[in-house]
């Protein structure tokens, strides 16, 4: 394979306007949609057989985030699960607070068996944040995270790179 | 609409992550073929992002290569037009050699939308859709559909 290194100046081959979905797999729609609702807060319609989105509560009709852009998580359902995935493919979500990542683990670690979740890591700090991993009966791999202020995604973003190679 | 109260205090979906082998390469590859906004904070991974708060944080894998996901685990692009689905796809590949790009699959028309997929260089797959974020209001919008 020749991949060439070279930095060129030019506009991307590809007009990207949002990064928009991401997507995963479960055996089992009812199970995760229980999860994703349930214990995630999240909001989720099931479009057509075998298939499931999710998203953040609030961007309903009438709701206080309608308009504004998010992220949507598209889950089908399998037969079997191809590829387990493992903790550097995972999905992660933003905690208030590190008490809310401990919150999580207490709670999650008594409601794995309600909830699909299969194990449920101690929290930690790690690379900036606070969180808790888990993983669901499906080997997909959450993330219950709580960054500062001074380093959550947005503040990071703003400080544009801070290494390199 | 009222939601009951969830197990977790869940501010946001905040982020995805994928793997890659080589941080410069693949960076040239988010960027100027993907068109992906993309700054580095720490040294073992920098974060992607485009149209809205949402990150994917790109990892680097020490001593290997990254893991050979299959389509059931992919990341959406949206482009403003079918014709852009097709120009994206045409790019893909006219510089497959160049930027490491291992597959580009035909596009797809389905459900009122063209898309194709590829998969890069690290084994991640990306789908080039038209999508908008209204197609999926419109899913929400509607409601379970019975069967």
């Amino acid at each position: 394979m020749n991949v060439q290194t070279a930095p060129q100046a030019r506009a991307p081959h590809v007009n990207t306007a949002t990064l928009i979905c991401g997507t995963l797999v479960s055996r089992d729609l009812k199970r995760v949609r229980h999860m994703l609702e349930g214990a995630f807060g999240l909001q989720c319609v099931q479009p057509e057989p075998g298939l499931l989105l999710a998203r953040d509560r609030g961007f309903e009709q009438g709701g206080p985030k309608r308009g504004q852009p998010y992220w949507v998580l598209e889950i089908r359902e399998v037969e079997e699960i191809a590829v387990e995935q493992e903790m550097l493919n995972h999905w992660g979500m933003a905690a208030p607070s590190e008490a809310a990542v401990d919150e999580a683990y207490a709670k999650l670690n008594a409601a794995k068996a309600e909830y699909g979740i299969a194990r449920v890591q101690k929290p930690r700090f790690r690379n900036g944040s606070y969180a808790c991993y888990f993983i669901d009966e499906d080997s997909n791999w959450w993330e219950l995270e709580y960054r500062s202020p001074d380093l959550t995604y947005e503040v990071l973003r703003a400080k544009g790179d801070l290494h390199h190679d | 609409m009222a939601y009951p109260t969830p197990l977790l205090q869940n501010d946001t979906l905040s982020h995805g992550t994928v793997e890659c082998s080589d941080m410069v390469t693949t960076r040239r590859f988010l960027t100027e073929f993907l068109g992906l906004d993309i700054h580095r904070p720490v040294k073992e991974a920098q974060y992607m992002y485009k149209g809205g708060p949402w990150t994917v944080v790109c990892v680097r894998v020490d001593g290997g290569e990254a893991k050979d996901q299959t389509q059931d685990n992919l990341f959406k692009l949206s482009v403003n037009s079918a014709a852009e689905v097709d120009a994206a796809h045409e790019a893909a590949l006219r510089h497959a050699e160049e930027y490491g790009i291992r597959k580009v699959e035909p596009p797809r028309d389905a459900d009122g939308l063209r898309s194709f997929r590829l998969q890069d260089l690290n084994f991640t797959w990306w789908e080039i859709s038209n999508v908008a974020l209204s197609h999926y209001d419109a899913l929400f919008d509607r409601g379970d559909v019975a069967h």
